[in-house]
């Protein structure tokens, strides 16, 4: 039977990683995957990913997939697709259906990365078509360029819900509304705050009564729950919709590890069953590995992390390096990985209501609950100052872990400090140079370039615009506020795009100067 | 993994609810109240709702219902999921026809296109 | 809660469960004990289903055809449960003259039982079953014989005889059993727990060995590990039980559509397990192959799972059902053979007569725990 050093079963981000770090080290790696493309959902994700720069922040997910690709080819991991791993059996037997037959492979060592699978949550109706998970629909829009529907209802405000939402908008698709069960916003409140402010509305503590239609959806109804989840009679609300999509979240697939006997629990906190490891993703069968989302739910950035240290691991444990420099590369990992896993949405935050900032500042209530910050609650956070002329607003509000801004500007205007979670801060008496490089770079397109009074009663506000097709120079539209409201008329200034902006045009309008700090968002006109 | 189980613990009687008729696994088309119905029955576990309904059993081998059933079961029960036991794991990870099975390949060699 | 009881059963499986439903129905208290934790979790349901008399031991005639005489044709009803049986015949194939020597010989001594079961030829087979591929050249063919749903019919013995208030405990497993003034009486768990019974009966699959064991019963056997699978629900093509001579599978079409085929790679006797009976990678694919020289129609059926199970089997072949004499108040039904869920309810049933009655409508004689001999 055909032997590798190692097998890695899922060419996802965490699989990738893993290949990479393994095959530079020695060892002869092969990475099965049963889609058609590699990546997993990096290339699905068209926005900008948060971090620092050992994350890569701010380069869009797509990009990244690239990147591990090309990185994985030059160090000789053999990616195979359309390769289904239908079973993982005693001595690392690793069975693949590749085109029409099986074959069975052996490995010294094996990771598991197989990432996860969309929950469902079941209302009357929803099994009709038109009910689809959040992530099928941005596979359809984002790889095979397939409208998922016309009128979208999105369940679910984390990260996924959010995102997703935004990505329907730019597909030109109307979300209707986004609806969590929960009291909160689960995502972060910048991807919250850039949906809210294109019209979208937020119910929280509401959840779905029905899908309605007979042969596939045309609307639904939600209603406010109470804390008991019992819907509260007379708080109904019906939509026309077309497409009702369900982002509640992810199930590690991780079956094979289950099937090969590794020892498993059930694990509320890491997205529901996964295997037994530690935190370089040693499971309790040696030599068979885990990265990923497979052994915990996260997100890409910390999946490559995970991925890279499963390398590395596997790498000492078939004695292609030594135990010492396996611990030196470890603690830089570690050290990346708790970078990301810091903040409110740290994995040791979830299900807590965080109240205040570190900065020791109240998290905006309206954030929370309606998915933007209200024009009176925006003026306590460090990023938004008053001066004359152009300056940043800096409408970052909660601590997660991002710090691009800083690096962006080449005046030096915006800080973060050491902790890459502090929010940022306008650095005082700094000179503000116009060039957009920071609403370029913020992943959460949260900064805003206003100058608030041009002398002649007007404003503008440069904002981070990725939506097709570009208005035009003068084109006439209405400004939306923070809450999707109209707040007046505005006028396209200018629409810049850059290479360095990488695809966030930055759209400067000009609307009436009491506006200034109100108008957040252009509407074109139809 | 043994746990001592008593199956004449009182659960209480079956009370219809106006959701039985909700479909939760798809695949084998099983709705919550015979899933329900099959708790009163005796069945406390996955494994044995699997097997007197086949729920969880069909083309995505419960990749989509298991969660509900597992919640559902454990309402039921009067306990958390997390003390319901998860489904087993059984190759093949997809449905593969019998004639890919039935196909092993010879070469021995490095994976090749 | 009460840990005494006129009978513990030791093994939730279909004998067990079926033995605790007719024990409680005539009156008698019952606990059972299953060590795994899940009811029905050894060979009851891990099986191909089949509810055959022929291909069987003429030792093992007897109880089945009773079985199939009196219990099973009203079994869905009296268990509120769809067992799934069908009495729609048993073909066993066979592709050549040694395969058609084999058959007619099982046919020929089966037939001494009294049981209708003869050799057909392959156009006679082709009538029965139009899909079968022209291979096969013979088959022996016994129109009582069937097969059921193992799952429901384990579970549904289960349902009802909770409901008649046996008292089902899972994830009991049992340790050692303890005489008590020269009766078998107690019965000690793993856990501590200890249950005092009039009676004890042991069908626990192979581990029945190592209980019987503790007082100074041995049963000659060993175990293999049995694989089956299953398809995606296909349109409906035929209702017999199928086997072969070669045994290379074995199975049948469901109700629900989907095909369930056992078979053999060769290795059970030496297959190895990691603590659950994992499949091995070597069956399905052999299975699928065997599957495809009979019913070549089927190559394009998605098989949506495997799934593998321990077999207890007896020195001879023959299952041993009965009393165990020389310890009062014991009995058991093991070493099945692998061919234990179509006799199972037969089992179950016959045996609750004995320990109720002493008597039993079956000569059990054949089938005794003390049948075996050195062969010189």
């Amino acid at each position: 039977m055909k032997r590798y050093d190692l097998i890695i079963v899922g060419a996802g981000p965490s699989g990738l990683s893993a290949a990479i770090e393994a095959a530079k080290r020695g060892l002869d790696v092969i990475v099965f995957d049963e889609n058609e493309k590699p990546g997993g959902q990096l290339f699905k994700q068209i926005h900008k990913f948060f971090g620092s720069k050992e994350h890569r922040a701010k380069t869009r997910g797509f990009v990244i997939g690239k990147q591990l690709l090309d990185e994985a080819a030059a160090a000789g991991v053999l990616v195979v697709l359309n390769a289904t791993v239908i079973g993982l059996y005693q001595d690392k037997e690793v069975v693949v259906k590749i085109k029409d037959n099986i074959r069975h492979y052996k490995a010294d060592a094996v990771v598991i990365a197989t990432g996860a699978a969309e929950n469902m949550v079941t209302f009357k109706g929803w099994t009709l078509p038109g009910v689809i998970g959040a992530g099928a629909a941005q596979t359809l829009m984002n790889l095979h360029g397939v409208l998922p529907g016309k009128k979208v209802l999105m369940l679910g405000s984390g990260n996924v819900g959010l995102v997703v939402s935004f990505q329907l908008l730019q597909c030109g698709c109307e979300v209707v509304a986004l609806v969590d069960a929960a009291p909160r916003v689960g995502g972060y409140g910048v991807h919250a705050a850039k949906v809210a402010r294109t019209g979208v509305p937020f119910y929280l503590s509401h959840t779905i009564v029905e899908a309605e239609g007979d042969e596939w959806v045309t609307g639904v109804t939600i209603a406010q729950i109470d804390d008991k989840f019992n819907f509260i009679p007379g708080t109904e609300k019906h939509f026309d919709v077309d497409t009702i999509c369900l982002a509640v979240g992810l199930s590690p697939m991780s079956q094979l590890l289950k099937m090969a006997g590794a020892k498993m629990e059930d694990n509320p906190k890491r997205g529901g069953q996964v295997p037994i490891c530690d935190e370089y993703g040693r499971t309790s069968i040696p030599g068979v590995f885990v990265a990923g989302d497979v052994s915990g739910i996260e997100e890409a950035s910390s999946a490559m992390i995970e991925g890279r240290m499963a390398g590395v691991v596997a790498a000492e444990y078939l004695g292609y390096i030594d135990m010492e420099s396996m611990e030196t590369e470890l603690e830089v990992m570690e050290k990346a990985l708790d970078g990301l896993r810091q903040g409110m949405f740290a994995p040791k935050n979830r299900g807590k209501a965080i109240e205040k900032t570190d900065e020791g500042i109240d998290i905006s209530m309206n954030l929370l609950k309606k998915g933007y910050v209200s024009d009176d609650e925006i003026e306590r956070y460090p990023g938004v100052t008053h001066k004359k002329g152009v300056h940043p607003v800096i409408e970052c509000t909660q601590n997660i872990p991002c710090n691009p801004c800083q690096d962006a500007c080449p005046k030096k205007c915006i800080s973060i400090g050491n902790n890459i979670t502090s929010l940022p801060i306008v650095v005082k008496d700094s000179e503000c140079i116009n060039c957009g490089m920071c609403v370029a770079s913020c992943s959460g397109q949260a900064i805003f370039l206003v100058d608030e009074d041009c002398g002649d009663g007007t404003a503008t506000v440069t904002l981070p615009y990725e939506f097709l097709p570009l208005p035009g120079e003068g084109e006439k539209g209405i400004a939306l506020g923070r809450d999707g409201s109209e707040v007046c008329k505005a006028e396209v200034v200018s629409v810049k795009s850059a290479k360095a902006f990488d695809k966030t045009n930055l759209l400067t309008m000009r609307v009436p100067k009491e506006y200034a700090m109100k108008a957040r968002f252009f509407k074109v006109l139809k | 993994m043994n746990s001592v189980n008593d199956r004449s613990r009182d659960i209480g009687p079956f009370v219809p609810a106006p959701d039985d008729d909700m479909l939760i696994c798809r695949c084998e088309e099983i709705t919550k109240g015979e899933i329900r119905q099959a708790v009163h029955d005796g069945m406390w576990t996955i494994t044995e709702i699997r097997r007197y309904l086949r729920a969880g059993m069909g083309l995505c081998q419960g990749q989509t219902c298991s969660r509900l059933v597992k919640g559902i079961v454990a309402r039921e029960l009067g306990v958390s999921p997390a003390e319901i036991e998860p489904a087993t794991s059984r190759v093949p990870m997809r449905p593969i026809e019998m004639r890919v099975f039935a196909n092993e390949a010879k070469e021995d060699g490095h994976y090749e296109e | 809660m009460k840990s005494n009881a006129e009978v513990i059963v030791i093994g939730g499986g279909i004998i067990g469960n079926s033995a605790a439903y007719y024990l409680v129905k005539r009156g008698l208290s019952v606990i059972v004990l299953e060590g795994s934790d899940f009811i029905g979790n050894g060979g009851s349901s891990r099986n191909g289903g089949g509810v055959r008399q022929s291909g069987r031991d003429v030792r093992e005639l007897p109880l089945v055809m009773y079985g199939i005489k009196n219990i099973w044709p009203k079994l869905s009803e009296e268990l509120e449960t769809d067992c799934e049986y069908h009495q729609d015949g048993n073909l066993r194939l066979g592709k050549n003259e040694k395969h058609k020597e084999i058959l007619t010989k099982l046919a020929t001594n089966a037939q001494s039982c009294g049981l209708d079961v003869r050799m057909i030829d392959a156009k006679e087979v082709k009538n029965i079953n139009p899909y079968l591929s022209d291979e096969v050249t013979c088959a022996s063919w016994c129109p009582t014989d069937g097969h059921a749903n193992p799952l429901t019919t384990t579970l549904g013995y289960y349902k009802m005889a909770r409901r008649l208030g046996v008292r089902f405990i899972s994830g009991e497993h049992v340790k050692e059993l303890r005489m008590v003034k020269g009766r078998v009486r107690k019965v000690i768990c793993e856990s501590g727990d200890i249950f005092e019974g009039e009676n004890i009966l042991v069908a626990a699959g192979f581990d029945s060995r190592a209980i019987l064991g503790t007082v100074g019963v041995d049963i000659p056997m060993t175990r293999s590990l049995l694989e089956c699978l299953v398809t995606e629900a296909e349109p409906h093509m035929f209702d017999q039980m199928l086997g072969t001579a070669e045994a290379d599978f074995y199975g049948h079409q469901t109700k629900h559509g989907s095909f369930v085929f056992g078979g053999s790679s060769g290795f059970e006797g030496c297959n190895k397990d990691n603590g659950t009976p994992i499949s091995s990678s070597k069956t399905a694919p052999c299975i699928c192959r065997g599957i495809m020289k009979y019913f070549p129609d089927l190559a394009d059926a998605k098989i949506v799972r495997t799934w593998a199970g321990w077999s207890d089997k007896c020195a001879d072949g023959v299952a041993v059902v009965g009393a165990v004499d020389e310890v009062p108040g014991l009995y058991t039904s093991c070493a099945m053979s692998g061919h234990g869920f179509g006799i199972g309810p037969a089992a179950g049933h016959q045996l609750a007569q004995l320990i109720a009655t002493g008597k039993t409508d079956v000569d059990l004689g054949t089938l005794r725990y003390d049948r075996f001999k050195a062969k010189i």
